[in-house]
Protein backbone atom coordinates (compact mmCIF):
# COMPACT_ATOMS: atom_id res chain seq x y z
CA UNK A 1 0.00 0.00 0.00
CA UNK A 2 2.47 2.09 1.07
CA UNK A 3 4.42 1.57 -2.10
CA UNK A 4 1.75 2.58 -4.69
CA UNK A 5 1.30 5.73 -2.48
CA UNK A 6 4.95 6.64 -3.26
CA UNK A 7 4.61 5.79 -6.46
CA UNK A 8 1.50 8.04 -6.93
CA UNK A 9 3.24 11.02 -5.31
CA UNK A 10 6.18 10.49 -7.17
CA UNK A 11 4.02 10.66 -10.58
CA UNK A 12 2.75 13.89 -9.33
CA UNK A 13 6.14 15.18 -8.84
CA UNK A 14 6.80 14.64 -12.21
CA UNK A 15 3.69 15.55 -14.11
CA UNK A 16 4.15 19.63 -12.33
CA UNK A 17 6.53 19.69 -14.46
CA UNK A 18 4.78 19.69 -17.20
CA UNK A 19 1.64 22.45 -17.71
CA UNK A 20 -0.63 23.25 -20.30
CA UNK A 21 -0.64 27.23 -21.04
CA UNK A 22 -3.78 28.81 -21.66
CA UNK A 23 -3.64 31.20 -24.40
CA UNK A 24 -5.95 34.43 -25.43
CA UNK A 25 -5.28 37.16 -27.91
CA UNK A 26 -7.45 40.30 -26.93
CA UNK A 27 -7.82 42.86 -29.74
CA UNK A 28 -10.66 45.90 -28.85
CA UNK A 29 -13.87 45.69 -31.15
CA UNK A 30 -12.85 49.17 -32.96
CA UNK A 31 -8.50 48.15 -33.50
CA UNK A 32 -7.41 48.94 -36.88
CA UNK A 33 -5.34 45.28 -36.55
CA UNK A 34 -7.38 41.96 -36.64
CA UNK A 35 -6.54 38.58 -36.36
CA UNK A 36 -5.88 36.41 -38.78
CA UNK A 37 -4.48 33.50 -37.42
CA UNK A 38 -2.47 32.88 -34.62
CA UNK A 39 0.03 29.55 -34.30
CA UNK A 40 1.66 28.67 -30.40
CA UNK A 41 4.27 26.47 -31.58
CA UNK A 42 6.03 25.38 -28.54
CA UNK A 43 4.61 27.81 -25.87
CA UNK A 44 5.25 26.34 -22.23
CA UNK A 45 5.44 27.08 -18.54
CA UNK A 46 7.65 25.23 -16.03
CA UNK A 47 7.04 25.73 -12.42
CA UNK A 48 10.65 27.07 -10.86
CA UNK A 49 10.26 27.32 -6.81
CA UNK A 50 7.49 29.81 -6.75
CA UNK A 51 6.67 30.51 -10.14
CA UNK A 52 6.01 29.52 -13.44
CA UNK A 53 8.85 30.03 -15.97
CA UNK A 54 6.37 30.70 -19.03
CA UNK A 55 8.09 30.54 -22.60
CA UNK A 56 6.19 31.93 -25.18
CA UNK A 57 7.05 31.05 -28.74
CA UNK A 58 3.90 32.46 -31.43
CA UNK A 59 3.75 33.44 -35.06
CA UNK A 60 0.40 35.60 -35.11
CA UNK A 61 -0.87 37.32 -38.81
CA UNK A 62 -2.46 40.56 -38.25
CA UNK A 63 -4.36 42.55 -41.06
CA UNK A 64 -4.52 46.31 -41.47
CA UNK A 65 -8.27 47.17 -41.06
CA UNK A 66 -8.01 50.86 -40.87
CA UNK A 67 -8.00 53.28 -43.79
CA UNK A 68 -4.36 54.37 -43.15
CA UNK A 69 -1.00 52.83 -43.72
CA UNK A 70 0.86 51.28 -40.20
CA UNK A 71 4.27 52.16 -39.55
CA UNK A 72 4.59 50.73 -36.54
CA UNK A 73 2.84 47.72 -33.98
CA UNK A 74 3.24 47.16 -29.81
CA UNK A 75 1.89 43.99 -28.21
CA UNK A 76 1.86 43.61 -24.71
CA UNK A 77 2.24 39.64 -23.64
CA UNK A 78 1.02 39.06 -19.86
CA UNK A 79 1.74 36.22 -17.45
CA UNK A 80 0.69 38.74 -14.56
CA UNK A 81 0.79 42.49 -15.12
CA UNK A 82 1.57 43.33 -11.81
CA UNK A 83 4.35 40.98 -10.70
CA UNK A 84 8.08 41.69 -11.50
CA UNK A 85 9.01 39.96 -14.95
CA UNK A 86 5.15 39.12 -15.64
CA UNK A 87 5.09 41.67 -18.59
CA UNK A 88 6.53 41.60 -21.66
CA UNK A 89 6.14 43.38 -25.40
CA UNK A 90 7.41 42.53 -28.82
CA UNK A 91 7.13 46.08 -31.06
CA UNK A 92 7.13 45.63 -35.19
CA UNK A 93 8.86 49.43 -36.38
CA UNK A 94 9.82 50.50 -39.47
CA UNK A 95 6.40 48.69 -41.16
CA UNK A 96 4.36 50.23 -44.08
CA UNK A 97 1.66 48.52 -44.31
CA UNK A 98 -1.07 49.46 -46.51
CA UNK A 99 -4.86 49.14 -45.71
CA UNK A 100 -6.57 45.53 -46.00
CA UNK A 101 -2.73 43.68 -45.91
CA UNK A 102 -1.57 41.21 -43.58
CA UNK A 103 1.60 41.75 -41.84
CA UNK A 104 3.52 38.83 -39.61
CA UNK A 105 4.27 39.56 -35.78
CA UNK A 106 6.75 36.73 -34.18
CA UNK A 107 6.88 36.71 -30.45
CA UNK A 108 9.26 34.83 -28.29
CA UNK A 109 9.15 36.11 -25.04
CA UNK A 110 10.77 34.45 -21.62
CA UNK A 111 7.75 35.68 -18.52
CA UNK A 112 6.97 34.92 -14.97
CA UNK A 113 3.54 34.17 -13.38
CA UNK A 114 3.12 33.34 -9.75
CA UNK A 115 2.02 30.01 -8.64
CA UNK A 116 -1.12 30.94 -6.95
CA UNK A 117 -1.88 33.35 -9.77
CA UNK A 118 -5.03 32.50 -11.37
CA UNK A 119 -5.87 28.87 -11.78
CA UNK A 120 -2.98 27.73 -13.77
CA UNK A 121 -0.47 29.26 -16.60
CA UNK A 122 -2.06 32.07 -18.86
CA UNK A 123 -0.30 34.32 -21.45
CA UNK A 124 -3.00 37.36 -22.50
CA UNK A 125 -2.03 38.74 -25.95
CA UNK A 126 -3.01 42.74 -25.87
CA UNK A 127 -2.60 45.52 -28.37
CA UNK A 128 -0.98 48.35 -26.98
CA UNK A 129 -0.23 50.56 -29.73
CA UNK A 130 -0.65 50.90 -33.41
CA UNK A 131 1.20 54.17 -34.78
CA UNK A 132 0.40 55.40 -38.37
CA UNK A 133 1.88 57.29 -40.87
CA UNK A 134 0.59 60.64 -40.47
CA UNK A 135 1.98 59.75 -36.76
CA UNK A 136 -1.34 59.35 -35.41
CA UNK A 137 -1.97 56.62 -32.49
CA UNK A 138 -4.37 54.11 -31.71
CA UNK A 139 -4.04 51.84 -28.38
CA UNK A 140 -4.08 51.90 -24.39
CA UNK A 141 -0.25 52.78 -24.65
CA UNK A 142 -0.05 51.48 -21.33
CA UNK A 143 3.60 50.17 -22.29
CA UNK A 144 4.55 54.04 -23.24
CA UNK A 145 4.81 52.15 -26.71
CA UNK A 146 2.94 55.88 -28.67
CA UNK A 147 6.45 57.57 -27.70
CA UNK A 148 8.79 54.40 -28.65
CA UNK A 149 7.29 53.75 -31.81
CA UNK A 150 7.19 57.52 -32.96
CA UNK A 151 10.96 57.73 -31.98
CA UNK A 152 11.70 55.03 -34.21
CA UNK A 153 9.97 56.42 -37.19
CA UNK A 154 11.31 59.95 -36.56
CA UNK A 155 14.83 58.20 -37.02
CA UNK A 156 13.21 56.30 -39.94
CA UNK A 157 12.72 59.46 -41.69
CA UNK A 158 16.17 60.83 -40.66
CA UNK A 159 18.13 58.20 -41.79
CA UNK A 160 15.83 57.33 -45.31
CA UNK A 161 16.22 61.20 -46.22
CA UNK A 162 19.95 60.95 -45.41
CA UNK A 163 20.53 57.59 -47.51
CA UNK A 164 18.61 59.02 -50.23
CA UNK A 165 20.63 62.59 -50.62
CA UNK A 166 23.74 60.13 -50.07
CA UNK A 167 22.20 58.31 -53.43
CA UNK A 168 21.54 61.81 -55.11
CA UNK A 169 24.99 63.27 -54.57
CA UNK A 170 27.28 60.23 -54.30
CA UNK A 171 25.55 57.87 -56.08
CA UNK A 172 25.40 54.26 -56.12
CA UNK A 173 28.79 53.77 -54.91
CA UNK A 174 28.27 56.07 -52.16
CA UNK A 175 25.53 53.93 -50.67
CA UNK A 176 27.03 51.35 -51.49
CA UNK A 177 30.17 52.51 -49.21
CA UNK A 178 27.98 54.01 -46.57
CA UNK A 179 25.90 50.44 -46.04
CA UNK A 180 29.60 48.39 -45.95
CA UNK A 181 30.86 50.98 -43.26
CA UNK A 182 27.81 50.77 -41.68
CA UNK A 183 27.52 46.70 -41.47
CA UNK A 184 31.09 47.02 -40.30
CA UNK A 185 30.12 49.50 -37.66
CA UNK A 186 27.66 46.80 -36.21
CA UNK A 187 29.82 43.89 -36.21
CA UNK A 188 32.58 45.80 -34.63
CA UNK A 189 29.99 47.37 -31.73
CA UNK A 190 30.85 46.06 -28.41
CA UNK A 191 28.36 44.63 -26.53
CA UNK A 192 29.27 43.38 -23.06
CA UNK A 193 26.78 41.85 -20.70
CA UNK A 194 24.91 43.80 -18.79
CA UNK A 195 22.50 42.86 -15.62
CA UNK A 196 20.05 45.46 -14.26
CA UNK A 197 18.25 45.33 -11.15
CA UNK A 198 15.68 47.73 -9.81
CA UNK A 199 16.15 49.51 -6.33
CA UNK A 200 18.57 46.55 -5.37
CA UNK A 201 22.49 46.98 -4.78
CA UNK A 202 23.84 43.56 -4.42
CA UNK A 203 27.64 44.30 -4.02
CA UNK A 204 29.49 44.53 -0.94
CA UNK A 205 32.30 46.29 -2.01
CA UNK A 206 32.71 49.88 -1.13
CA UNK A 207 31.47 52.54 -3.11
CA UNK A 208 33.07 55.34 -4.56
CA UNK A 209 30.88 58.08 -6.37
CA UNK A 210 31.81 58.47 -10.64
CA UNK A 211 31.15 61.72 -12.41
CA UNK A 212 29.85 61.90 -15.58
CA UNK A 213 30.99 63.73 -18.62
CA UNK A 214 28.76 64.55 -21.18
CA UNK A 215 28.63 65.07 -25.01
CA UNK A 216 26.50 67.82 -26.13
CA UNK A 217 24.25 68.22 -29.21
CA UNK A 218 24.51 71.75 -30.00
CA UNK A 219 20.73 71.42 -31.22
CA UNK A 220 19.72 69.80 -28.31
CA UNK A 221 16.46 71.30 -26.42
CA UNK A 222 18.11 69.92 -23.01
CA UNK A 223 21.42 69.84 -21.75
CA UNK A 224 22.90 68.05 -19.04
CA UNK A 225 24.91 70.03 -16.60
CA UNK A 226 25.91 67.29 -14.21
CA UNK A 227 25.77 63.97 -13.11
CA UNK A 228 26.92 60.87 -10.99
CA UNK A 229 26.50 57.33 -9.94
CA UNK A 230 27.36 54.96 -7.15
CA UNK A 231 30.16 52.17 -8.15
CA UNK A 232 31.01 48.98 -6.31
CA UNK A 233 33.19 46.74 -7.76
CA UNK A 234 31.93 46.09 -11.76
CA UNK A 235 28.38 47.65 -10.18
CA UNK A 236 26.68 50.99 -10.96
CA UNK A 237 23.76 52.04 -8.94
CA UNK A 238 21.82 55.17 -8.32
CA UNK A 239 22.75 57.55 -11.32
CA UNK A 240 21.98 61.00 -10.64
CA UNK A 241 21.99 63.52 -13.09
CA UNK A 242 20.85 67.59 -13.17
CA UNK A 243 19.51 68.63 -16.95
CA UNK A 244 18.59 72.13 -18.00
CA UNK A 245 15.60 73.05 -20.83
CA UNK A 246 17.59 75.18 -23.16
CA UNK A 247 14.49 75.57 -25.09
CA UNK A 248 11.54 77.65 -25.52
CA UNK A 249 8.58 74.60 -24.81
CA UNK A 250 7.67 72.88 -21.99
CA UNK A 251 9.83 69.17 -21.61
CA UNK A 252 7.21 66.30 -20.95
CA UNK A 253 10.01 63.41 -20.90
CA UNK A 254 13.80 62.36 -22.10
CA UNK A 255 16.11 59.86 -22.67
CA UNK A 256 19.60 59.80 -21.55
CA UNK A 257 22.00 57.37 -22.80
CA UNK A 258 24.13 55.70 -20.71
CA UNK A 259 27.72 55.19 -21.37
CA UNK A 260 30.32 53.33 -19.31
CA UNK A 261 34.47 52.81 -19.99
CA UNK A 262 36.05 50.21 -18.25
CA UNK A 263 39.64 49.28 -16.90
CA UNK A 264 40.95 49.19 -20.93
CA UNK A 265 39.99 51.97 -22.05
CA UNK A 266 36.70 50.49 -24.22
CA UNK A 267 33.93 51.95 -23.80
CA UNK A 268 30.04 50.54 -24.72
CA UNK A 269 26.26 51.47 -24.35
CA UNK A 270 25.50 50.55 -20.87
CA UNK A 271 22.30 51.47 -20.82
CA UNK A 272 19.47 54.54 -20.99
CA UNK A 273 18.14 56.55 -18.69
CA UNK A 274 14.48 57.39 -19.13
CA UNK A 275 12.79 60.59 -17.17
CA UNK A 276 9.50 61.92 -17.11
CA UNK A 277 9.62 65.77 -16.30
CA UNK A 278 7.89 68.72 -16.18
CA UNK A 279 10.25 71.01 -16.98
CA UNK A 280 9.56 74.33 -18.25
CA UNK A 281 11.48 76.93 -20.47
CA UNK A 282 15.01 77.55 -18.54
CA UNK A 283 14.65 75.49 -15.90
CA UNK A 284 16.90 72.63 -14.40
CA UNK A 285 15.81 69.23 -13.26
CA UNK A 286 17.25 66.45 -11.66
CA UNK A 287 17.09 62.91 -13.19
CA UNK A 288 17.29 60.33 -10.45
CA UNK A 289 16.88 56.29 -11.03
CA UNK A 290 16.84 53.60 -8.68
CA UNK A 291 18.49 50.97 -10.55
CA UNK A 292 21.43 48.75 -10.36
CA UNK A 293 23.61 47.84 -13.40
CA UNK A 294 26.79 45.15 -12.87
CA UNK A 295 29.01 44.03 -15.25
CA UNK A 296 30.59 40.82 -15.94
CA UNK A 297 33.44 39.09 -13.96
CA UNK A 298 36.08 41.90 -13.35
CA UNK A 299 35.33 44.60 -14.99
CA UNK A 300 36.11 47.72 -13.57
CA UNK A 301 34.09 51.14 -13.81
CA UNK A 302 36.59 54.00 -15.15
CA UNK A 303 35.00 56.46 -16.52
CA UNK A 304 31.13 57.55 -17.71
CA UNK A 305 29.80 59.73 -20.57
CA UNK A 306 26.03 60.99 -20.73
CA UNK A 307 24.01 62.08 -24.36
CA UNK A 308 20.63 63.04 -24.57
CA UNK A 309 19.09 60.84 -26.93
CA UNK A 310 15.62 62.01 -27.04
CA UNK A 311 12.91 64.41 -25.93
CA UNK A 312 9.80 64.94 -25.75
CA UNK A 313 7.87 67.76 -25.47
CA UNK A 314 4.68 68.58 -23.65
CA UNK A 315 2.73 69.45 -26.57
CA UNK A 316 3.32 66.15 -28.19
CA UNK A 317 6.34 66.72 -30.94
CA UNK A 318 9.18 65.24 -30.55
CA UNK A 319 13.56 65.72 -30.73
CA UNK A 320 15.47 63.19 -31.97
CA UNK A 321 19.86 63.99 -32.55
CA UNK A 322 20.37 64.53 -35.92
CA UNK A 323 22.71 62.25 -38.34
CA UNK A 324 25.53 64.69 -37.97
CA UNK A 325 25.62 64.58 -34.13
CA UNK A 326 25.79 61.05 -34.04
CA UNK A 327 28.81 60.99 -36.16
CA UNK A 328 30.62 61.93 -33.09
CA UNK A 329 33.54 59.16 -32.93
CA UNK A 330 32.76 57.85 -29.52
CA UNK A 331 28.98 57.80 -30.75
CA UNK A 332 29.55 56.17 -33.66
CA UNK A 333 31.04 53.00 -32.02
CA UNK A 334 28.53 52.53 -29.22
CA UNK A 335 25.63 53.28 -30.35
CA UNK A 336 23.19 51.07 -32.34
CA UNK A 337 22.00 52.32 -35.82
CA UNK A 338 18.57 52.53 -35.90
CA UNK A 339 15.66 49.79 -36.62
CA UNK A 340 15.58 51.68 -39.87
CA UNK A 341 19.25 51.49 -40.66
CA UNK A 342 19.61 47.93 -39.62
CA UNK A 343 16.69 46.69 -41.99
CA UNK A 344 17.98 49.03 -45.18
CA UNK A 345 21.31 47.48 -44.47
CA UNK A 346 19.78 43.95 -44.04
CA UNK A 347 18.05 44.50 -47.22
CA UNK A 348 21.44 45.23 -48.89
CA UNK A 349 23.06 42.55 -47.66
CA UNK A 350 20.64 40.56 -49.10
CA UNK A 351 19.29 41.48 -52.39
CA UNK A 352 21.72 44.11 -53.03
CA UNK A 353 22.12 47.69 -54.13
CA UNK A 354 19.20 47.77 -56.67
CA UNK A 355 16.39 46.58 -54.45
CA UNK A 356 17.72 49.10 -51.64
CA UNK A 357 17.09 51.52 -54.22
CA UNK A 358 13.88 50.58 -55.06
CA UNK A 359 13.27 50.79 -51.41
CA UNK A 360 13.88 54.51 -50.94
CA UNK A 361 11.99 55.63 -53.54
CA UNK A 362 8.80 53.97 -51.58
CA UNK A 363 8.79 56.86 -48.88
CA UNK B 1 -14.18 -57.68 48.57
CA UNK B 2 -15.71 -53.94 49.61
CA UNK B 3 -13.78 -51.02 48.65
CA UNK B 4 -13.50 -47.99 51.22
CA UNK B 5 -14.00 -44.33 50.48
CA UNK B 6 -10.53 -42.73 50.44
CA UNK B 7 -10.05 -40.44 53.29
CA UNK B 8 -9.39 -37.02 51.39
CA UNK B 9 -13.43 -37.38 50.38
CA UNK B 10 -14.04 -38.15 53.90
CA UNK B 11 -12.37 -35.49 55.07
CA UNK B 12 -14.13 -33.29 52.73
CA UNK B 13 -17.51 -35.13 53.65
CA UNK B 14 -17.24 -34.32 56.90
CA UNK B 15 -16.71 -30.49 56.20
CA UNK B 16 -19.67 -30.29 53.34
CA UNK B 17 -16.77 -29.28 50.99
CA UNK B 18 -17.77 -32.35 48.01
CA UNK B 19 -19.85 -31.52 45.10
CA UNK B 20 -23.52 -32.75 45.41
CA UNK B 21 -23.98 -35.73 43.72
CA UNK B 22 -20.40 -36.90 44.79
CA UNK B 23 -21.21 -36.28 48.87
CA UNK B 24 -24.45 -38.33 48.12
CA UNK B 25 -22.16 -41.49 47.05
CA UNK B 26 -19.79 -41.06 50.25
CA UNK B 27 -22.95 -40.51 52.29
CA UNK B 28 -24.43 -44.23 51.13
CA UNK B 29 -21.50 -45.40 50.85
CA UNK B 30 -20.78 -44.08 54.86
CA UNK B 31 -24.22 -45.60 56.27
CA UNK B 32 -23.24 -49.10 55.18
CA UNK B 33 -19.59 -49.05 56.12
CA UNK B 34 -18.43 -48.85 60.11
CA UNK B 35 -14.91 -47.83 59.11
CA UNK B 36 -15.54 -45.00 57.07
CA UNK B 37 -18.27 -43.66 58.81
CA UNK B 38 -16.00 -43.76 61.90
CA UNK B 39 -13.18 -42.24 59.95
CA UNK B 40 -16.01 -39.44 59.15
CA UNK B 41 -17.14 -38.91 62.50
CA UNK B 42 -12.93 -38.40 63.38
CA UNK B 43 -13.17 -35.73 61.04
CA UNK B 44 -16.06 -34.19 61.90
CA UNK B 45 -15.05 -34.05 65.72
CA UNK B 46 -11.50 -32.96 64.68
CA UNK B 47 -12.80 -29.47 62.75
CA UNK B 48 -14.88 -28.70 65.41
CA UNK B 49 -12.03 -28.65 68.08
CA UNK B 50 -9.91 -26.93 65.76
CA UNK B 51 -12.90 -24.19 65.46
CA UNK B 52 -13.31 -23.70 68.80
CA UNK B 53 -9.18 -23.21 69.00
CA UNK B 54 -9.23 -20.79 66.52
CA UNK B 55 -12.32 -18.45 67.67
CA UNK B 56 -9.73 -17.24 70.37
CA UNK B 57 -6.85 -14.88 69.22
CA UNK B 58 -3.31 -15.62 71.12
CA UNK B 59 -2.89 -13.17 74.07
CA UNK B 60 -0.11 -10.29 73.93
CA UNK B 61 -1.03 -9.89 69.59
CA UNK B 62 0.44 -7.04 68.59
CA UNK B 63 -1.01 -6.32 65.02
CA UNK B 64 1.30 -3.48 63.72
CA UNK B 65 4.27 -5.62 64.76
CA UNK B 66 2.75 -8.38 62.94
CA UNK B 67 1.61 -6.21 59.67
CA UNK B 68 5.74 -4.91 59.82
CA UNK B 69 7.02 -8.06 59.82
CA UNK B 70 4.86 -9.56 56.74
CA UNK B 71 6.10 -5.95 54.37
CA UNK B 72 9.17 -6.67 55.75
CA UNK B 73 8.96 -10.90 54.48
CA UNK B 74 7.40 -9.25 51.27
CA UNK B 75 10.30 -6.64 50.50
CA UNK B 76 13.09 -9.98 51.24
CA UNK B 77 11.24 -12.13 48.99
CA UNK B 78 11.31 -9.83 45.78
CA UNK B 79 14.63 -8.34 46.71
CA UNK B 80 15.76 -12.45 46.68
CA UNK B 81 13.47 -13.02 43.23
CA UNK B 82 15.56 -10.15 41.47
CA UNK B 83 18.70 -11.81 43.12
CA UNK B 84 18.20 -15.00 41.78
CA UNK B 85 16.80 -13.88 38.39
CA UNK B 86 16.97 -10.18 37.24
CA UNK B 87 14.56 -8.70 35.00
CA UNK B 88 15.45 -7.97 31.64
CA UNK B 89 13.68 -5.41 29.86
CA UNK B 90 11.70 -5.85 26.54
CA UNK B 91 12.10 -3.42 24.06
CA UNK B 92 9.32 -2.81 21.57
CA UNK B 93 10.58 -4.34 18.43
CA UNK B 94 10.01 -1.88 14.92
CA UNK B 95 8.86 -3.55 12.26
CA UNK B 96 10.68 -2.92 8.89
CA UNK B 97 7.34 -1.54 7.40
CA UNK B 98 8.04 2.20 9.30
CA UNK B 99 11.55 2.54 8.13
CA UNK B 100 10.73 1.47 4.82
CA UNK B 101 7.87 4.72 4.16
CA UNK B 102 9.63 7.25 6.03
CA UNK B 103 12.61 6.25 3.75
CA UNK B 104 10.15 6.32 0.38
CA UNK B 105 8.85 9.99 1.97
CA UNK B 106 12.47 11.05 2.39
CA UNK B 107 13.22 10.33 -1.44
CA UNK B 108 10.28 11.58 -2.35
CA UNK B 109 11.24 14.79 -0.70
CA UNK B 110 14.54 14.80 -1.85
CA UNK B 111 13.41 14.36 -5.82
CA UNK B 112 10.85 17.00 -5.42
CA UNK B 113 13.06 19.16 -4.45
CA UNK B 114 15.61 18.36 -7.00
CA UNK B 115 13.01 18.38 -9.83
CA UNK B 116 11.69 22.18 -8.54
CA UNK B 117 13.74 24.11 -6.44
CA UNK B 118 16.59 26.28 -8.04
CA UNK B 119 20.35 25.24 -7.13
CA UNK B 120 20.88 28.95 -6.62
CA UNK B 121 17.71 28.86 -3.99
CA UNK B 122 19.54 25.19 -2.27
CA UNK B 123 22.51 27.31 -2.06
CA UNK B 124 20.99 30.06 -0.49
CA UNK B 125 19.41 28.01 2.08
CA UNK B 126 23.11 26.51 2.50
CA UNK B 127 24.73 29.67 3.18
CA UNK B 128 21.14 30.69 5.55
CA UNK B 129 22.23 27.59 7.59
CA UNK B 130 25.77 28.13 7.73
CA UNK B 131 25.33 31.63 9.07
CA UNK B 132 22.83 30.81 11.91
CA UNK B 133 25.51 27.55 12.69
CA UNK B 134 28.06 30.43 12.67
CA UNK B 135 25.85 33.17 14.56
CA UNK B 136 26.62 35.64 11.93
CA UNK B 137 24.61 37.41 9.30
CA UNK B 138 24.80 36.62 5.86
CA UNK B 139 25.63 38.32 2.91
CA UNK B 140 23.27 40.84 1.17
CA UNK B 141 21.75 38.39 -1.78
CA UNK B 142 19.88 38.46 -5.17
CA UNK B 143 16.19 38.41 -4.97
CA UNK B 144 13.52 39.59 -7.14
CA UNK B 145 13.56 39.07 -10.80
CA UNK B 146 16.78 40.68 -12.99
CA UNK B 147 17.44 41.29 -16.82
CA UNK B 148 20.49 40.37 -18.43
CA UNK B 149 21.52 41.59 -21.92
CA UNK B 150 24.40 40.10 -24.12
CA UNK B 151 25.45 39.72 -27.45
CA UNK B 152 23.16 36.42 -27.59
CA UNK B 153 19.85 37.97 -26.34
CA UNK B 154 17.83 38.90 -22.98
CA UNK B 155 17.57 36.67 -19.96
CA UNK B 156 14.97 36.68 -17.46
CA UNK B 157 16.43 35.85 -14.04
CA UNK B 158 14.84 35.03 -11.23
CA UNK B 159 16.10 33.04 -7.50
CA UNK B 160 18.86 31.70 -9.50
CA UNK B 161 16.42 30.35 -12.73
CA UNK B 162 16.98 31.78 -15.85
CA UNK B 163 15.00 32.22 -19.33
CA UNK B 164 16.14 33.24 -22.54
CA UNK B 165 14.79 35.05 -25.20
CA UNK B 166 15.67 33.31 -28.66
CA UNK B 167 14.14 33.35 -31.87
CA UNK B 168 15.97 29.59 -33.13
CA UNK B 169 19.25 30.20 -33.98
CA UNK B 170 18.83 33.94 -34.59
CA UNK B 171 20.72 36.24 -32.40
CA UNK B 172 19.88 39.67 -32.52
CA UNK B 173 21.28 42.74 -34.10
CA UNK B 174 21.04 44.52 -31.29
CA UNK B 175 20.66 44.91 -27.19
CA UNK B 176 19.78 47.52 -24.93
CA UNK B 177 18.39 47.91 -21.36
CA UNK B 178 16.37 50.73 -19.60
CA UNK B 179 17.33 51.85 -16.27
CA UNK B 180 13.17 52.07 -15.79
CA UNK B 181 13.66 48.16 -15.79
CA UNK B 182 13.25 47.04 -19.24
CA UNK B 183 15.69 44.93 -21.54
CA UNK B 184 15.32 45.13 -25.09
CA UNK B 185 16.38 42.37 -27.87
CA UNK B 186 16.37 43.64 -31.48
CA UNK B 187 16.35 40.82 -34.09
CA UNK B 188 15.72 41.20 -37.96
CA UNK B 189 14.00 38.11 -39.91
CA UNK B 190 15.96 36.29 -42.52
CA UNK B 191 13.31 36.04 -44.92
CA UNK B 192 11.44 39.10 -44.65
CA UNK B 193 14.16 41.56 -43.23
CA UNK B 194 11.15 42.65 -40.91
CA UNK B 195 12.24 43.88 -37.94
CA UNK B 196 11.02 42.65 -34.57
CA UNK B 197 12.05 44.12 -30.74
CA UNK B 198 11.34 42.05 -27.93
CA UNK B 199 10.73 43.97 -24.46
CA UNK B 200 10.87 42.23 -20.62
CA UNK B 201 9.83 44.07 -17.91
CA UNK B 202 11.33 43.98 -14.23
CA UNK B 203 8.99 46.69 -12.76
Amino acid sequence: MSNRLAVLLLGAVLAADAQTLSRKIDLPKDSPVSLVSADWGESSATPRGGAYMVDVHAGLSLRNSSQRRIRGVTLSVLAQEVTPGGKGSVSVPSLDVAPGDTFPVRIDLPLLRPLGAGSGPLVEVQLDGVLFDDLSFYGPDKLHSRRTMTVWELEARRDRRYFKTLLEQAGREGLQKEMLESLARQADRPQPGVQMVRGRATNTDIEREVQFAFLRFPESPAEPTDGMARIAGNEARAPRLEVRNRSDREIRHLEIGWIVRDQQGRDFLAASLPADLNLAPGHSSQILQDAALRFPGRTSIEGMTGFVSSVEFADGSYWIPTRASLDDPQLRRVVAPSPEEQRLVQMYRRKGVDALIEELKKF
Amino acid sequence: MKRHVAETDLALFASRDLSLWKRALVGMHVRGCGRCRELAEVYRSDRSELSDVTADLPEGLDWDRLSAEMTANIRVGLAAGECVAPRSRRIAALGWRPAAVIAGISVLMAAGWWLNMPPAQTQALGRAMRSIWRGRPALVDERGPMVAVSASGIELRENGSALGVSQGPARPIAVSVSAQGSASARYVDADTGQITITSVYVQ
